[in-house]
C-alpha cells in the first residue's frame, strides 16, 4: 500500500459524559474507496464532523498528505481538499445551483464589486456535464430532485479540487437508477485519484464499491478488513460485538407468551415518502419492540398511530374499533399515548412546572366546578413523583431543571395519568444515564404487566432484545420482518434491518 | 413592580399638579381608558400564546361603519344594527383565526393583512360619510354613569375578573400558557390548540365590536377612522403589563396595571405640558424602561 492520503490517529471526543469516539485510527490511500460501518451511535457521524472541521476532537491528530490538519476549522478542512456530501448537503435551497456551488468564493469582476455570473454558470455547466447531469445551472436548488441536489453537492466538491470526498448515506433517498449513476461516478472519481470515505448502512453497496471496510462500535475502533477477506455475516458480527447489556433479570415478561387479546392493530399504514404498508398488532400485556435503522420510518409510524401525522392509507384500531385517522383527539379517546423521541420539543413544556407537565394530558380531570383544583394536581404530581421515583425538589420547580432521565420519567408520568391502553415509547432511554435506564426498563415492564399494550421504539439493540416479547423490524419504511423473543438475536435483527430481502 | 411605578407616577403628579390626582378629575379621565382596557383583555390571551392581533383598530372601524350604515343610512332598527355590528366583529375575529389555524399563516402576517383589509372595507362602505344622529337613549347608554362608572366600565370589570379567573384557574387558561411556551408539545399533549386560538381571536373581534358600539354612543358618530392606531396602544399596554411577546408569560392583573400606567402617563403629560405631542415619546420611553427592567430582573432570577 502506498503512503496514505489521510491518516487519522488516535482521535477521541466526548460530548458531555458520553464518549462518542475513543482513540480511533484509520487511514485512507489515494484513490481508495474506504467504507465505514457501525450501528447507530457508533461514532461515524462524529468522525465525519471532525474531518469536516465542524467538531474539534479532544485528542488525536489528522494528517493529510503527511501534513497535520488544523482540526476544528472548517476552512482549513476545505483548503486541505476534504469535502462532505450529506443527504441534504446543499446549504441554500432558494439560491441557484451555481450560487450554491460557488458560495463563499464567487468569481468577481469590476474590481471585485460584481459577481461574474456568466462565468459561474459556464463552470457549473461543465461540472454538471462531467457528472452526467444536464439541468439548467440557474435553477434554484430547492426545486431539484434529491438526486440532483446530491449532484450539486458533488459538483461543489469537484469544483474545489477535493482529495477526500466523504459521503454520508448517499443512496438513502435515491432510486435504483440514480444509485447506478452515483456508483459510476464514484468509480470515475476513484480512477482520477480521489479518495472516498463511504459511510453506509447498506452492506450490499459496501461490498460493491469499497476496497476496505472499517467498523466502529460504541465509539471504538473494531477493525479494518479488505473487502476480499470477509463476508457480510462477518461484517455484521464485527458491528454487533459479543457483549450484551444485562440489567438484572427483572425486566423479562412474567408469562412466556403474553396471551391477552389484541389491543392495537394497524393494517396497511402508508404515508408517501415515509412508510408503506405497515401492519402489525400488539396484545394486552405485551411489549413489542420496533427495531430498525435511523430513518427507517419507525417514529413516523408511531406519530401516525397517535394521529399526529395524516395517513395516505391504512387503518388503526384499538380493541377492535377503528380510529379516525390523523386525529390526536381520536387517538387519545381510544387510550393511545405517545412518549415522543424529542422530549424537549414534543414531550414537555420545559419552562412550566413539574406538576403542570404531569397534569397536562388530563387537565379536565383536575377540575372542581370547572376550575383547576390545586389539591387534585398536587395529589397527581405527588403520586407520579413517588411511583416513578422522579428526582425533583418539589412539583413546583420548572421541568427544565430536571436531568434527562427524570424529564423522561415526567413524560411517561404525564401519559400514565391518562391510564392509556396503548403506550408507545420512542427512544425512551436516549440521553438517559445508566441508573435511570434500568428504572425506566422496570417501569415499562410493570406497565405491560398491568395490562397495557406497549410499543418500544429503540435504536439500541440490546435494549430492544432485553425488553421485547416480540420484535418488529423496519427497513426503509416497510416492515422487514417479525421475530419472537426466542428467535431474536442481534445478528438476526441487524440482518433484517440492513439487508435487502433478496440478499438474505 | 409596575404598581410601584404607578404609585411613584401618581405621587410625582400630585406634587406637580395637585388637581390631577383628585378623585373628580380621575373620574373624568376614566371615560377615556375603557376602550384600551377592554381590548387589552383578549390581547393578553393572544400575546401569551405567542400571537398578536394587529387588526383590532380596523375591526373597530368596520363594526362602527356597519352600525352607522345600517341605522343612519339604512334606517334599520337600532337593535338590529347593534346585533349586526357584534356579528361583524365576531366574524372578523373568526376569519383571522381561520387563517391562523387552518391555513397556518403567522398571526403577525394574517392580522397585518386584515389590518389593511378591514379598514379598507370600512372606508369603501362609508366614505366620505360620517354617520351621526343616534337616538338619545343609545347615547346616554355610553355617556351616563351608574354608581360612578359608565356601562362599559362595569362591563370591563366583570370581563376582567372573568378573564383573570379563566387564565389562572381553568384548563383553558393553562393551555394558553402551554401553547405560548411550546405549541408542539401542547399539541402532542392532546391540548386543543386550534380551538383555543379560534376562541381568543374571535373574542378580540367581539371586544372590538363592543368598544366601537360604545364609542358611537359616546361621541354620536360612526365612521371609518375609529380606532386608528388603537392596536399599538393595546399591545403596548399588554407588554408593559409584563406579558412576554415571546409567549408563555403574562397575567391579567399585569395588563390592568399596564393599561393604568399608560393611561395616567398619557393624561398627565397632556395635562402638565398642555402638549399632546410629548405623549408618544413618553409612552415609548416608558415601554423601553419597563421591558428592559423586566429583562434584567428575569436574568438575575435565572442566574441564582
Amino acid at each position: 500500500m502506498t503512503v496514505p492520503l489521510i491518516d487519522i490517529r488516535n482521535i477521541s471526543k466526548a460530548f458531555g459524559g458520553v464518549q462518542a469516539l475513543a482513540g480511533v485510527s484509520l487511514d485512507i490511500a489515494p484513490g481508495e474507496v474506504h467504507a465505514l460501518c457501525g450501528e447507530n451511535g457508533a461514532g461515524k457521524s462524529t468522525l465525519i464532523k471532525i474531518l469536516a472541521g465542524s467538531v474539534t476532537p479532544d485528542s488525536g491528530e489528522v494528517l493529510i498528505g503527511g501534513q497535520p490538519l488544523q482540526v476544528g476549522n472548517v476552512r482549513a478542512s476545505e483548503d486541505a481538499g476534504i469535502a462532505v456530501i450529506h443527504q441534504e448537503s446543499v446549504a441554500f435551497p432558494h439560491l441557484s445551483t451555481y450560487d450554491n456551488i460557488f458560495v463563499g468564493r464567487e468569481p468577481k469582476t469590476l474590481a471585485g464589486l460584481w459577481l461574474d455570473r456568466a462565468m459561474m454558470r459556464r463552470e457549473t455547466k461543465k461540472l454538471l456535464d462531467r457528472l452526467g447531469e444536464h439541468f439548467d445551472p440557474s435553477r434554484s436548488v430547492g426545486e431539484l430532485s434529491v438526486a440532483q441536489r446530491q449532484m450539486v453537492g458533488m459538483a461543489r466538491a469537484l469544483s474545489r479540487d477535493c482529495r477526500l470526498l466523504i459521503m454520508d448515506e448517499p443512496t438513502a433517498s435515491l432510486s435504483a437508477r440514480e444509485t447506478e449513476v452515483l456508483f459510476k461516478l464514484i468509480r470515475q472519481l476513484k480512477s482520477d485519484g480521489v479518495s472516498i470515505l463511504y459511510v453506509s448502512h447498506r452492506l450490499e453497496e459496501i461490498f460493491l464499491l469499497a476496497d476496505r471496510v472499517t467498523v466502529f462500535r460504541d465509539g471504538k475502533y473494531v477493525g479494518t478488513k479488505l473487502k476480499t477477506e470477509i463476508t457480510q455475516d462477518d461484517l455484521i458480527r464485527m458491528m454487533v460485538g459479543r457483549e450484551l447489556l444485562q440489567v438484572e433479570g427483572m425486566v423479562k415478561s412474567e408469562t412466556e407468551h403474553p396471551g391477552g387479546e389484541v389491543m392495537l392493530d394497524v393494517r396497511g399504514l402508508t404515508r408517501e415518502g415515509m412508510f408503506r404498508d405497515v401492519s402489525f398488532s400488539v396484545r394486552k400485556g405485551e411489549i413489542v419492540g420496533m427495531a430498525g435503522l435511523v430513518g427507517a420510518g419507525r417514529s413516523e409510524v408511531a406519530q401516525a398511530i397517535f394521529g399526529a401525522m395524516p395517513l395516505d392509507a391504512g387503518v388503526v384500531s384499538v380493541a377492535g374499533e377503528n380510529l379516525r385517522s390523523g386525529s390526536i383527539d381520536a387517538a387519545l379517546d381510544a387510550g393511545i399515548a405517545l412518549v415522543p423521541e424529542d422530549r424537549q420539543h414534543l414531550g414537555l413544556v420545559l419552562p412550566m412546572s413539574v406538576g403542570a407537565n404531569l397534569s397536562m394530558a388530563v387537565l379536565p380531570k383536575m377540575t372542581r366546578a370547572g376550575l383547576l383544583a390545586s389539591g387534585k394536581e398536587e395529589a397527581l404530581a405527588g403520586e407520579m413523583i413517588r411511583d416513578l421515583r422522579v428526582k425533583t425538589a418539589n412539583a413546583r420547580v420548572p421541568a427544565e431543571t430536571l436531568s434527562g432521565g427524570n424529564q423522561q420519567k415526567l413524560v411517561i408520568g404525564k401519559w400514565l395519568a391518562t391510564r392509556p391502553r396503548v403506550l408507545m415509547l420512542d427512544e425512551p432511554t436516549r440521553g438517559v444515564d445508566v441508573g435511570a435506564k434500568a428504572e425506566i426498563y422496570k417501569l415499562i415492564r410493570e406497565m405491560a404487566n398491568g395490562g397495557m399494550a406497549v410499543i418500544v421504539i429503540s435504536s439500541d439493540l440490546p435494549e430492544v432484545l432485553l425488553l421485547s416479547d416480540r420484535i418488529v423490524v423496519m427497513r426503509q419504511g416497510r416492515v422487514a420482518g417479525e421475530l419472537s423473543r426466542q428467535d431474536a438475536t442481534q445478528e438476526k435483527v441487524l440482518a433484517l434491518a440492513m439487508l435487502n430481502a433478496n440478499t438474505q | 413592580m409596575l404598581l410601584l411605578v404607578l404609585i411613584a407616577l401618581m405621587l410625582t403628579a400630585g406634587h406637580l399638579e395637585p388637581k390631577f390626582v383628585s378623585s373628580r378629575s380621575q373620574e373624568g379621565l376614566l371615560s377615556h381608558v375603557w376602550d384600551l382596557a377592554m381590548l387589552a383583555l383578549p390581547m393578553t390571551f393572544i400575546i401569551i400564546t405567542g400571537g398578536i392581533d394587529l387588526s383590532v383598530g380596523s375591526m373597530m372601524a368596520l363594526t362602527s361603519v356597519t352600525l352607522g350604515k345600517l341605522y343612519i343610512a339604512g334606517h334599520h332598527p337600532l337593535w338590529l344594527a347593534i346585533l349586526a355590528a357584534l356579528c361583524v366583529g365576531i366574524a372578523c375575529g373568526l376569519l383571522n383565526a381561520i387563517f391562523i389555524t387552518k391555513v397556518g399563516v403567522h398571526p403577525l402576517i394574517v392580522t397585518l393583512a386584515t389590518y389593511s383589509a378591514y379598514r379598507g372595507l370600512a372606508e369603501g362602505i362609508s366614505l366620505p360619510e360620517i354617520y351621526s344622529g343616534f337616538p338619545d337613549w343609545f347615547r346616554s347608554l355610553g355617556q351616563n354613569t351608574y354608581g360612578s362608572l359608565q356601562l362599559i366600565g362595569w362591563l370591563f370589570i366583570i370581563a376582567a375578573v372573568f378573564c383573570a379567573i379563566v387564565l389562572a384557574k381553568t384548563p383553558f387558561g393553562r393551555s394558553i400558557y402551554a401553547i405560548g411556551f411550546n405549541e408542539t408539545a401542547a399539541r402532542f399533549s392532546g391540548l386543543k390548540v386550534n380551538r383555543a386560538k379560534v376562541i381568543i381571536y374571535t373574542l378580540s373581534g367581539l371586544a372590538a365590536a363592543i368598544v366601537s358600539i360604545n364609542y358611537s354612543g359616546l361621541r354620536d358618530n360612526a365612521q371609518a377612522n375609529v380606532g386608528l392606531n388603537m392596536e399599538l396602544d393595546v399591545i403596548t399596554a399588554v407588554v408593559l403589563g409584563g406579558t412576554s411577546i415571546f409567549g408563555g408569560r403574562g397575567r391579567i392583573l399585569g395588563t390592568i396595571l399596564g393599561v393604568a400606567l399608560i393611561h395616567e402617563t398619557r393624561e398627565f403629560v397632556g395635562w402638565h405640558y398642555h402638549r399632546n405631542e410629548y405623549v408618544p415619546l413618553v409612552v415609548g420611553a416608558l415601554l423601553i424602561v419597563a421591558v428592559a427592567a423586566n429583562a434584567l430582573l428575569m436574568r438575575r432570577s435565572s442566574r441564582t
